[in-house]
């Protein structure tokens, strides 16, 4: 018999036949024959018939509907930010991928310029809502979602949270941002 | 016109070698941290790093395909790996070679899956002492694997000719200037098909199926050992996690 479960495979290792079981995640057919396409370990699900592989790497993740994503923005125009997405959930993407945050999507009535709710070089903690063609749409329509890190726009330091103002600690300039819930935790 | 003989009497090759035995192959997987996935290839003097990035956005964004992923190769060689100093823009030979890895490789990933988005695979050769465009192809492919991106097989590179009238696999430089013909070949080994396969030189087709067979035969010894190594790395990894 060919491979079973718990059995280490590497891509195009025959596990079986399809005759035997379906092809589940990790595995491909080619001219009837069950392969694994990853490395892994082989899980037999007799139940359902199906074979499917455990698998030892993942591949690099991306952006989906619903994830929280941090990022940097990268130009602010009247309508929309650019935001260049460094995280997914948890988890530090090893390139960067491109999102757009529009003006309606915002969350506190009308959006008349972009730049009350971030300036390009902040932190940015937002929702995917969109992901048709690579192209990300992002929201920051909730409380925990919006700025979690920024910078004064005259002199470039930090601005800190005070007396829900956002204000620079070095000179003093106070700044309209769309902040998050925990703007300067962690 | 040599001093010595690349092959004796009985058979032997200037390193030792047998007609139909590879050099010593040592293969690392993981080697670099900041790539999605690498590997490192040691075959005989040749030694080759390959490393993997992505899937990821492709800048600039235009070039990018709707329907799948655009695999990009890059083979080069270091300046100091090859005896005389080599300039380290790319040559007409390593864009040639770049194009042929990069069609080795494609055949075995499953890029439909990854719509606009680019894989970047980057070879480069640290010391070259012939045969380095297999062992590249060799590492390529593990370090996709690593990178876990599912593919179709691996892909298994070996190089065979025709050195002073004897077919011999897996030449070194020296037994590759002096030979009458050379034949790369890069095979998928569980499916039986051949990615890349190039001549140089002149054989007749009886030679010529002769020392394709010959490097289908090394390819599957490298085969082994690529499993070797993959096996090496993950299920080592697994057992430490679990103590």
């Amino acid at each position: 018999m060919h491979n079973r479960s718990g059995q280490f495979v590497v891509p195009g290792d025959k596990i079986g036949v399809i005759e035997e079981f379906a092809s589940g995640p990790g595995t491909y057919v080619k001219e009837g024959d069950v392969r694994s396409k990853i490395v892994g370990r082989v899980v037999v699900d007799l139940l359902n018939k199906r074979a499917f592989i455990y698998p030892s790497v993942r591949a690099a993740s991306f952006p989906k509907v619903g994830s929280v994503i941090v990022g940097q923005v990268q130009s602010v125009q009247s309508k929309l930010a650019l935001i260049r997405i460094m995280k997914v959930g948890k988890r530090q993407l090893s390139g960067f991928f491109t999102g757009v945050l529009h003006a309606s999507d915002i969350g506190q009535g009308l959006i008349k310029n972009m730049r009350d709710v971030c300036l390009a070089g902040d932190i940015i903690q937002a929702k995917v809502i969109s992901e048709k063609n690579m192209m990300y749409h992002l929201s920051i329509a909730e409380r925990n979602l919006g700025v979690i890190y920024a910078f004064c726009s005259q002199c470039g330091y930090n601005l800190s949270l005070r007396e829900r103002e956002l204000r620079c600690s070095r000179c003093g300039n106070v700044e309209r941002r769309k902040i998050a819930l925990n703007y300067g935790v962690e | 016109m040599f001093s010595r003989k690349l092959i004796d009497e009985s058979g032997i090759r200037a390193d030792g070698r047998r007609l139909d035995e590879l050099r010593p192959i040592k293969l690392e997987i993981g080697v670099l941290s900041n790539a999605d996935g690498s590997a490192y290839i040691e075959q005989g003097k040749s030694k080759v790093i390959a490393a993997v990035y992505g899937p990821r956005e492709l800048h600039p964004k235009h070039l990018s395909l709707p329907d799948r992923a655009m695999l990009r190769c890059r083979y080069h060689m270091a300046p100091f790996s090859v005896e005389q100093r080599k300039s380290p823009a790319p040559s007409r030979r390593e864009m040639e070679l770049s194009k042929v890895v990069r069609e080795a490789l494609e055949p075995s990933i499953f890029l439909e899956y990854y719509p606009r988005t680019s894989i970047d695979v980057f070879i480069e050769v640290l010391e070259a002492d012939g045969g380095t465009r297999c062992a590249g192809i060799t590492a390529a492919s593990l370090a996709l694997a690593d990178a876990g991106i599912p593919t179709r097989d691996l892909v298994s590179a070996c190089a065979a000719g025709k050195v002073e009238g004897l077919f011999v696999l897996d030449l070194t430089d020296a037994e590759d200037k002096a030979s009458e013909a050379d034949v790369p070949l890069a095979i998928m080994p569980n499916l039986g098909s051949i990615t890349l396969l190039q001549m140089d030189g002149m054989l007749t087709l009886d030679e010529f199926q002769s020392i394709v067979e010959l490097a289908v035969k090394g390819c599957k010894q490298i085969h082994s050992i690529q499993r070797e190594a993959l096996k090496a790395k993950y299920v080592a990894v697994k057992e430490v996690v679990e103590e």
